[in-house]
């Protein structure tokens, strides 16, 4: 076996992500726009993609969605399936410096995110089915999809700050 | 994965995420009542004077309610008739709402210390509300009637005909398909569950009102519409019956 080592990013990531989840059951579990839930804890490796992260677009993804699956009676483990295709998919995009704030045009960051919300919604239902639950697609599936799009525009600049600020404090730690 | 690992791992989830979560409620919980303040603020004073006014009617029908009752309990003591009211309920205040649309639940503050355990009805707003499906030490989630996986036995007027609503979703109501023409239903009929050998309701919760009734094409059935009749929207306080299904 290799040598196991820690990356100093991995500890404020994974503070974060729990700050994350908390914000996710306090303010938009229970604050609803149309009446739908924003989730924002798709949106967070949505954003450590954007800012170039992989492995932690995965890892938080992973720990975001496992966590966020224990509070809810959904299929376990389907909100971080999808969060880890999500940050993957934008991380590919974000190696690329397709959505680097300072240098891409203004709205190119809130466009990836926007797109990444409004395809979870319908990934997840159809995520469901290999999940052998097949009545997730009779709820609001569209309305989920136009609400999440539009709000993952919206905050997709703050919260890719807050991203790359968090994977930079690692960076000269990576071997 | 056993349900008795997801628990364990439930219990361990929110444990770690309590601290964080409360965190963000002390910060995010006076910025919301600041602006809700603000912009209610008259509503709230209205809705105040309409409460007391309300309350004092409702003193007034208690009392006589009270007297009212004492003669039903006598009646069905004599004619040994199953009465809704006499079942036990343990009050539960709805602390957190479902955090997904894909699911239709909330969580209350009671739990198996309080004696709610899985499987028991939940009424709230003088109607059918839902059913525990998990339940910890002070805390149980229940599974609203408009999610997706419910079904309830169900029956109307006098009895006769069964039918199983379904859940459509959070805020999308109710439906029944494939009910027989002679069964003769019409928007305004109440439905209330039907309590049979198995069920997982005891006889009698008013559970929704038909809204509309399409005749299903190319059959000789309707689809119906069900409005809940308990307001799922405005749940604060719930009752848990203290009941279980025999099965």
């Amino acid at each position: 076996m290799g040598a196991f080592y820690v990356r100093r990013q991995l500890i404020p990531a994974a503070i974060a992500t729990l700050f994350v989840l908390a914000i996710q059951l306090v303010v938009f579990s229970g604050f609803r726009f149309a009446d739908v839930v924003i989730m924002f804890v798709w949106l967070w490796p949505v954003a450590m993609g954007i800012a170039g992260y992989t492995m932690l677009s995965l890892i938080v993804g992973l720990v975001a969605g496992v966590f966020f699956d224990l509070h809810s009676v959904t299929p376990f483990g389907l909100t971080a399936a999808i969060g880890m295709l999500l940050g993957y998919a934008t991380s590919r995009l974000g190696r690329e410096g397709v959505g680097d704030l300072d240098s891409a045009a203004w709205w190119v960051a809130p466009v990836i995110a926007a797109g990444a919300g409004f395809v979870a919604p319908l990934g997840y239902t159809i995520g469901g089915f290999f999940a052998l639950d097949f009545q997730l697609w009779r709820g609001s599936v569209l309305a989920m999809m136009v609400v999440n799009a539009s709000a993952f525009f919206i905050m997709a600049r703050p919260v890719v700050r807050v991203a790359r600020a968090i994977g930079r404090l690692g960076e000269g730690a990576i071997r | 994965m056993s349900g008795g690992i997801v628990a364990n791992l439930r219990r361990v989830a929110n444990v770690v995420v309590a601290p964080f979560s409360w965190t963000v409620s002390a910060v995010a919980r006076p910025i919301g009542h600041l602006f809700a303040g603000a912009v209610n603020y008259s509503d709230v004073v209205a809705q105040n004077q309409k409460l007391r006014y309300e309350l004092g009617v409702a003193e007034q029908h208690a009392n006589q309610a009270w007297s009212l009752e004492r003669q039903a309990q006598q009646l069905t003591t004599q004619l040994n008739v199953p009465f809704i009211g006499a079942l036990s309920s343990v009050a539960a205040q709805v602390t957190s709402l479902s955090p997904t649309n894909f699911s239709a639940t909330i969580t209350i503050s009671k739990g198996r210390k309080q004696g709610v355990l899985v499987g028991m009805p939940v009424v709230a707003n003088g109607g059918l509300v839902g059913i525990v499906i998990s339940s910890g030490a002070n805390a149980s989630t229940v599974q609203l009637i408009t999610d997706v996986n419910s079904s309830i036995g169900a029956t109307f007027g006098n009895g006769s005909a069964t039918l199983i609503i379904s859940g459509n979703g959070l805020n999308n109501g109710l439906g029944v398909t494939s009910v027989p023409l002679n069964d003769n239903v019409a928007p305004g009929t109440v439905f209330s569950t039907d309590g049979l050998n198995g069920a997982l309701y005891p006889p009698g919760l008013p559970i929704a009102t038909v809204t509309k009734a399409t005749l299903t094409p190319g059959a000789a059935t309707f689809d119906l519409t069900l409005k809940p009749t308990a307001d799922l929207r405005n749940l604060t306080y719930v009752d848990v019956l203290l009941w279980e299904p025999s099965t």
